[in-house]
C-alpha cells in the first residue's frame, strides 16, 4: 500500500518537472473555472478610481481609532501581499505540472493582479488612516507571515491538489469569510468601498478552489486523499490557529497589538471585526467547511483552541 | 527541493518585513497604473463578428490559422514563464513598484494568448501543436523560468537581455505588422496587443535607467554579455523570425506560412519587409544602451549582414 508519506517522498527523490508545452490547450475545458475567468475580466476594476479615496473624513474619528484602523489595515496587507509571490509560484506549477487545463492558469493571472489591488488598498487606507506601518511590533508575530507559500507551491512534496485544498479552499475561505464579517461591520464609506471590491474578487478566489477540487477529486486515491487531508490539517493546526488570520488566536498574546486596533477599528466602522465576532465567522466556517470537505471524501478531525474551543 | 532546477531562488527562506509598498520607481508604479486603466477583454474588445473572410482561399485560412495559434504559443510562454520574474522580485525585495507591475503584465500576457487562440479559432481553428516537431524547439522557451530563478544571474541581466533587447526587437516587429496587416479585425487584434507591449518595453527601460547608474563595470560588462547572447543566439537564430533561423523543413513551412498570411492581409510579415526593421531595431537598442555604458559589438547573420 502506498502511503501518502511514501508518496511525496518519491515526488521529492524525482527529477525537476520539465514542462510539455505541447499539445497546448487553450480551449475551455474546465467551464466553470472559465466562466470564473470571464467574470473576473468583466468585473475587472482601478483601485485609482474606483475607490472614493479623497471623501475620506479624518475628521470624522478619534486619533485613536485612526491609529488603531491605520494597524489593522498594514496587518491586512502584510496579509495580502502573500499572494504576490504564491500565485505565480501556483501558476508555474500548474504549468508544469498540467498538459491541458488552460482555464486555471488564465484564472490565475487575473487573480494575481486582483490581489495586488487588494494589497495596494490595504496599504493606502493605511496611510490615509494615519500611515502604513512596515512591520509588526513582534518579531515572534512576524515570523509567522514568512511562510514562504511559493516555495511551498513549487515543493513537488505537496502536490497541485493538497495545495489548492490546504491554501485556497482553507486559507482563502477562512479569509473571505472574515472580510465579510469587516464589511457587515464597516460603516466608514471608504473603508466599506474597500471591503465590497475585495469580498467580490475573493468570492470567485475561493469558489475557485471548490471547483477546481470538486474536478481532481474525481480521480483521487486513496492516499492522495489522505495528503490532501493531512496538508489541510497542518494549514489549520500550525497556520490559522496560531494566528495567521485571526490575531487573537496567536499564542503568548505576540499579537496583542493587532488584537488591540482591530477592536479599535471595529468599534470606529473603520472596516474590522471584534474578537467575538471573527470567533462565530471561524466556527461557522469549520462546520460549512467540515461538510463540503466531506463531500470530497475527506474527513476533518476535530480542531481545539483554547480561545475559540472545539471545532 | 523544488519542481525547478536546484540551486534556486526557492532555497532561500522568505523574509516579508519590513514590507515596503510605497512608490519608489515613480515611472514604472505609472506604468501600473496605466495598465489597470487600459485593461481590455478579447472576447469584447475585437468585432468579431465583422471578420470577413469570403475572399480568402482555403490556403490562406490554414496558413494564418498556423500563425496565430504559433503567436498564442509565443504568448503562452510569458504566462508560463514570466512569473518567475515575479517571484523574484518579491523574494529579493525588488522595488515593490515593480511587484505590482508584473502581476499585470501576466495577466496582460493571458489576454494575448486568448486574443491570439480567438483569432485562430475565428479563421478555422485553433491547431494545437506545431505541424512539424522541429517547430517545437524555436517557439517553446527561452529559460526565462530558470533564469528568473537563477541568483547567479543579475536581475539586471535578465531585464537587459529579455525586455530590453528581446521584447524591444518584437514591439518593433508589431509596430511593422500594424502597418502592413490590411484585414481590420486582425490589424485590431495586433494594436490591442502592442498597446500592452509599449509599457513592458517600458518597464525594462525604466528599470535599467534607475539601476545602471548603480552598476560597476564588472556587473555592466555581464548585463552586455547576456544582451549580446539574447541577440546573437535567440533573434538571430530566429526565435521571432522564422527566415533567420537556420534553413530546415520546419523553419521553411513556417516562413511559407507567413507568406500567404501576409498576403492575405490576415497578418504576418515577410524577410524582405521585416529584415530592415529587425536591422534598425538592434542599431536603436544598441543607440539606447550606450548611456548605460554599454556598446554592443556588431552582429553578423549572413541575411542581413553585419549590423
Amino acid at each position: 500500500m502506498t502511503t501518502a508519506t511514501a508518496e511525496r517522498l518519491k515526488r521529492r527523490r524525482s527529477p525537476p518537472l520539465v514542462e510539455r508545452r505541447f499539445p497546448l490547450h487553450l480551449e475551455p475545458k474546465f467551464v466553470s473555472i472559465r466562466a470564473l475567468y470571464e467574470q473576473a475580466k468583466k468585473g475587472r476594476w482601478d483601485p485609482e478610481r474606483h475607490i472614493p479615496w479623497k471623501s475620506f473624513d479624518r475628521t470624522a474619528y478619534p486619533t485613536k481609532a485612526l491609529d488603531a484602523a491605520a494597524l489593522a489595515w498594514s496587518r491586512r496587507a502584510w496579509t495580502e501581499y502573500g499572494g504576490m509571490p504564491e500565485t505565480p509560484a501556483i501558476l508555474i506549477r500548474i504549468c508544469l505540472e498540467h498538459n491541458g487545463e488552460s482555464d486555471p492558469k488564465m484564472f490565475l493571472t487575473v487573480r494575481g493582479t486582483e490581489e495586488a489591488w487588494h494589497v495596494e488598498c490595504c496599504w493606502r487606507f493605511a496611510e490615509l488612516a494615519g500611515g502604513y506601518r512596515q512591520a509588526p511590533a513582534s518579531p515572534e508575530y512576524a515570523e509567522l507571515f514568512n511562510q514562504g507559500f511559493h516555495r511551498k507551491a513549487f515543493d513537488p512534496g505537496v502536490s497541485v491538489d493538497a495545495y489548492i485544498a490546504a491554501h485556497v479552499a482553507v486559507q482563502d475561505g477562512i479569509d473571505l469569510e472574515l472580510y465579510r464579517s469587516h464589511l457587515r461591520h464597516a460603516t466608514d464609506p471608504v473603508a466599506t468601498a474597500i471591503l465590497k471590491r475585495l469580498v467580490t474578487d475573493k468570492e470567485r478566489h475561493v469558489a475557485f478552489g471548490w471547483v477546481y477540487l470538486t474536478e481532481r477529486a474525481k480521480e483521487w486515491t486513496a492516499a492522495m486523499r489522505d495528503e490532501v487531508t493531512g496538508e489541510i490539517e497542518h494549514v489549520i493546526g500550525d497556520l490559522e490557529l496560531n494566528g495567521y488570520h485571526c490575531a487573537w488566536l496567536a499564542p503568548n498574546d505576540v499579537a496583542a497589538e493587532i488584537v488591540a486596533a482591530d477592536e479599535a477599528a471595529r468599534a470606529a466602522g473603520l472596516g474590522a471585526s471584534s474578537v467575538a465576532e471573527e470567533s462565530a465567522v471561524l466556527k461557522q466556517w469549520f462546520a460549512e467547511a467540515r461538510t463540503a470537505f466531506a463531500g470530497l471524501g475527506i474527513t476533518l478531525r476535530r480542531f481545539s483552541h483554547r480561545r475559540l474551543g472545539e471545532v | 527541493m523544488s519542481a525547478v532546477a536546484a540551486p534556486s531562488l526557492l532555497d532561500q527562506p522568505e523574509m516579508r518585513f519590513p514590507l515596503d509598498l510605497s512608490v519608489r520607481i515613480p515611472k514604472i508604479r505609472e506604468l501600473y497604473r496605466t495598465a489597470i486603466k487600459n485593461q481590455w477583454d478579447p472576447q469584447t474588445a475585437v468585432a468579431w463578428d465583422e471578420l470577413d473572410l469570403s475572399d480568402k482561399t482555403p490556403e490562406q485560412l490554414w496558413a494564418a490559422r498556423l500563425y496565430w495559434s504559433r503567436r498564442a504559443w509565443g504568448e503562452y510562454g510569458a504566462i508560463s514563464e514570466s512569473p518567475a520574474l515575479q517571484i523574484r522580485f518579491c523574494q529579493e525585495r525588488h522595488p515593490p513598484d515593480m511587484r505590482f507591475f508584473f502581476t499585470i503584465r501576466t495577466q496582460e500576457e493571458s489576454r494575448h494568448a486568448e486574443v491570439c487562440y480567438l483569432m485562430a479559432e475565428k479563421l478555422g481553428g485553433y491547431v494545437k501543436e506545431p505541424v512539424q516537431s522541429a517547430f517545437q524547439g524555436s517557439v517553446s522557451t527561452h529559460g526565462v523560468r530558470k533564469m528568473a530563478l537563477d541568483p547567479a544571474i543579475t536581475l539586471e541581466a535578465i531585464v537587459a537581455s529579455l525586455v530590453c533587447a528581446a521584447e524591444e526587437i518584437a514591439f518593433d516587429v508589431f509596430e511593422h505588422l500594424i502597418a502592413i496587416t490590411t484585414n481590420p479585425v486582425a490589424n485590431k487584434v495586433l494594436r490591442l496587443i502592442m498597446r500592452d507591449e509599449v509599457r513592458h518595453c517600458a518597464f525594462g527601460w525604466a528599470y535599467m535607467e534607475r539601476r545602471a547608474p548603480e552598476l560597476s563595470k564588472a556587473e555592466l560588462r555581464i548585463v552586455e554579455d547576456a544582451v549580446v547572447t539574447m541577440i546573437e543566439k535567440v533573434e538571430l537564430n530566429g526565435y521571432h523570425s522564422a527566415w533567420l533561423a537556420p534553413d530546415n523543413p520546419a523553419s521553411r513551412a513556417e516562413v511559407e506560412a507567413d507568406r500567404v498570411t501576409y498576403e492575405a492581409g490576415l497578418g504576418a510579415t515577410i524577410e524582405k519587409l521585416e529584415a530592415p526593421v529587425f536591422v534598425a531595431s538592434v542599431k536603436r537598442i544598441r543607440k539606447q544602451m550606450e548611456p548605460w555604458g554599454i556598446t554592443l559589438k556588431p552582429f553578423f547573420h549572413p541575411k542581413l549582414g553585419t549590423i
